[in-house]
């Protein structure tokens, strides 16, 4: 190819990804814009991009007449707590997927990887039913407890993946010098797994601040809300306002693309191993 | 003790929270919701055997009809679109362009977005009047539909709000295109392959286990539509009855209406549904997916 072709390929690569990215781009632009308009901004024609002078009022406004700073409140303890459970139980089934050779081991692998297509409605009434017994309706037990027993398939087949790519010799030689299964697991293979629990605990953060069906079904009082139902509730409450509804969408947006910003590659390489590797 | 028994002893031993998690969270619930699909219960008393009456009411169900067949429609929709601009985005990253971290972050960025917050911003964006949509289509004088409000136009809107999230899959096929060995695509430029032959002889064939993955999995999630629509749409399933998706239906006929033996028949219709297409993908997928080591 001559220097001229070549420029030219480039550069129409470079004007598709542009355009392309502008399209992707643009709901973000609009959304950030807006949240900095009065009301009355929001609604005129032609539409504003970028407001001027900037309306900050919107964010403090919106934080005052709603409980928001409960929403994340609530939300950081729902993934607190998840996280702990996600930790503890799927490191350890990952390790009897992996580090343990037993008869069956493989099919019942194949059991746990089905039950990420079942559908979610075909357990849910009679899991209703018992959590009602339980007295656990309207709190987040219902939503917390299942993470302690392995329900979260991902983190338990993202950490076996990385826990077989650790050499077995290092478990025979512990096993030699005397060491129980229990001893390797928690001193041995756990210290040596941190980037790939730092990926199951990103992940299981950012799930905990996007789950809407969870809380939806189970948390009743608004005060126990977390963050997905509490904005939710300005689009009820404000359609009018769009500079509120898009202020409350910006601040729960903002926290998890920083939160991607600091860990990107944490983040790329979590989903691509999960993703290829399947 | 055999070492046998031994090893058997220890793997259960660490499997045991699954073991005990897959018992009570879903194969009990599993087996009761097949069982008050053949009953009428509304939660308090006991359920009342009725045989397949819940299953006859569900074949006249006009609306359960409807929701089937708007959960069709954004399904055999969103999922090829889907998948083929995820792909074609990971295929334009991958040509080597300068400046690639900036372009994947760029397409990545609205898939962190929290689902309730995409919504939002979505709803605002096709805003009717004052959304910048309409406004951009009003600049070069075309009038634009009502988006998430007009019964031609809501189902379109969501599957549009689907590929703007496009960039998790993307991110995965990247991941797998970086994988092909470059000497496969030397070797297919010596024996004189052209850029198109060389994507699907070589490219497409070599990451087909990944696609294959990814489209089961974006499948079994459409099929369960319901929190975009959710938020957005209120009444749920409005505008008319154009966005009332099988799980919108489920959630109704369940939560609202307390049919819990129709909703569990629902339910299991579903289950049904997602086995169906799977096992139909993996069976049909030895004719297009490729195993470089056919030991899996």
């Amino acid at each position: 190819m001559t220097t001229a072709r070549k420029i030219r390929a480039s550069a129409a690569k470079h004007a598709v990804l542009i355009v392309l990215s502008a399209m992707f781009a643009l709901p973000l632009v609009w959304m950030v814009g807006t949240s900095f308009k009065t009301a009355q901004q929001a609604l005129t024609l032609p539409v504003v991009w970028w407001p001027h002078p900037l309306e900050w009022r919107n964010y403090p406004q919106l934080f005052a007449s709603l409980p928001f700073v409960r929403f994340f409140l609530n939300t950081f303890a729902y993934a607190a707590i998840t996280i702990v459970g996600v930790c503890i139980s799927s490191s350890l089934v990952a390790y009897g997927f992996s580090r343990l050779r037993w008869p069956g081991r493989d099919a019942v692998f194949y059991v746990m990887l089905m039950t990420m297509i079942l559908p979610f409605v075909c357990t849910l009434i009679p899991l209703f039913i018992l959590y009602k017994h339980l007295g656990w309706i309207g709190g987040y037990l219902p939503l917390e407890v299942p993470t302690f027993f392995g329900s979260s398939v991902f983190s338990t087949f993202l950490l076996r993946q990385f826990f077989m790519t650790i050499p077995n010799s290092l478990s025979e030689a512990a096993r030699i010098d005397g060491a129980n299964e229990f001893y390797i697991y928690s001193r041995i293979i756990l210290p040596l797994a941190k980037p790939a629990m730092a990926t199951v605990i990103l992940f299981q953060f950012i799930y905990c601040w996007n789950d809407y069906l969870g809380p939806l079904i189970y948390i009743s009082n608004q005060n126990d809300y977390p963050l997905s139902l509490g904005l939710a509730l300005i689009l009820g409450d404000y359609t009018t306002n769009w500079a509120w509804v898009m202020a409350g969408a910006t601040a729960a947006t903002a926290p998890i693309v920083i939160l991607f910003f600091l860990t990107q590659r944490t983040f790329i390489q979590g989903i691509a191993v999960t993703g290829t590797k399947g | 003790m055999t070492s046998r028994w031994r090893q058997l002893t220890h793997g259960l031993l660490f499997i045991s929270p699954w073991v005990i998690g897959f018992s009570v969270f879903y194969l009990y619930p599993f087996f009761a919701t097949l069982y008050y699909s053949f009953t009428r219960f509304t939660g308090i008393g006991n359920p009342v055997f009725t045989g397949l009456s819940n299953f006859d009411g569900l074949v006249h169900d006009a609306t359960f009809r409807t929701a089937l067949f708007n959960t069709c429609y954004y399904t055999v929709i969103e999922v090829p679109f889907s998948t083929v601009v995820a792909l074609g985005l990971a295929l334009l990253l991958n040509l080597n362009v300068r400046g690639q971290a900036i372009y994947r972050t760029l397409f990545y960025i609205p898939s962190v977005v929290p689902v309730v917050a995409s919504s939002l911003i979505f709803v605002w964006v096709f805003q009717p009047s004052f959304g910048i949509v309409n406004s951009l289509l009003s600049d070069i004088h075309v009038n634009g539909p009502a988006w998430f409000f007009s019964i031609t136009w809501s189902k379109p809107t969501f599957i549009l709000l689907g590929l703007w999230g496009v960039g998790q899959p993307m991110v995965i096929y990247l991941a797998a295109l970086q994988g092909v060995p470059r000497e496969m695509y030397e070797v297919a430029a010596l024996e004189g392959a052209g850029p198109w032959q060389r994507l699907r002889r070589v490219t497409i064939p070599m990451i087909s286990p990944v696609i294959l993955f990814n489209v089961i999995l974006s499948l079994v999630l459409s099929i369960q539509y319901f929190t975009q629509a959710q938020v957005i749409e209120s009444p749920p399933g409005s505008p008319g009855t154009s966005t009332m998706f099988f799980v919108t239906y489920y959630y109704q006929q369940a939560f609202t209406d307390l049919h819990l033996g129709y909703a569990s028949a629902m339910a299991f219709l579903l289950f049904v549904l997602v086995l169906i297409v799977t096992v139909v993908l993996l069976k049909t997928s030895s004719r297009w997916v490729y195993y470089e080591n056919d030991h899996r």
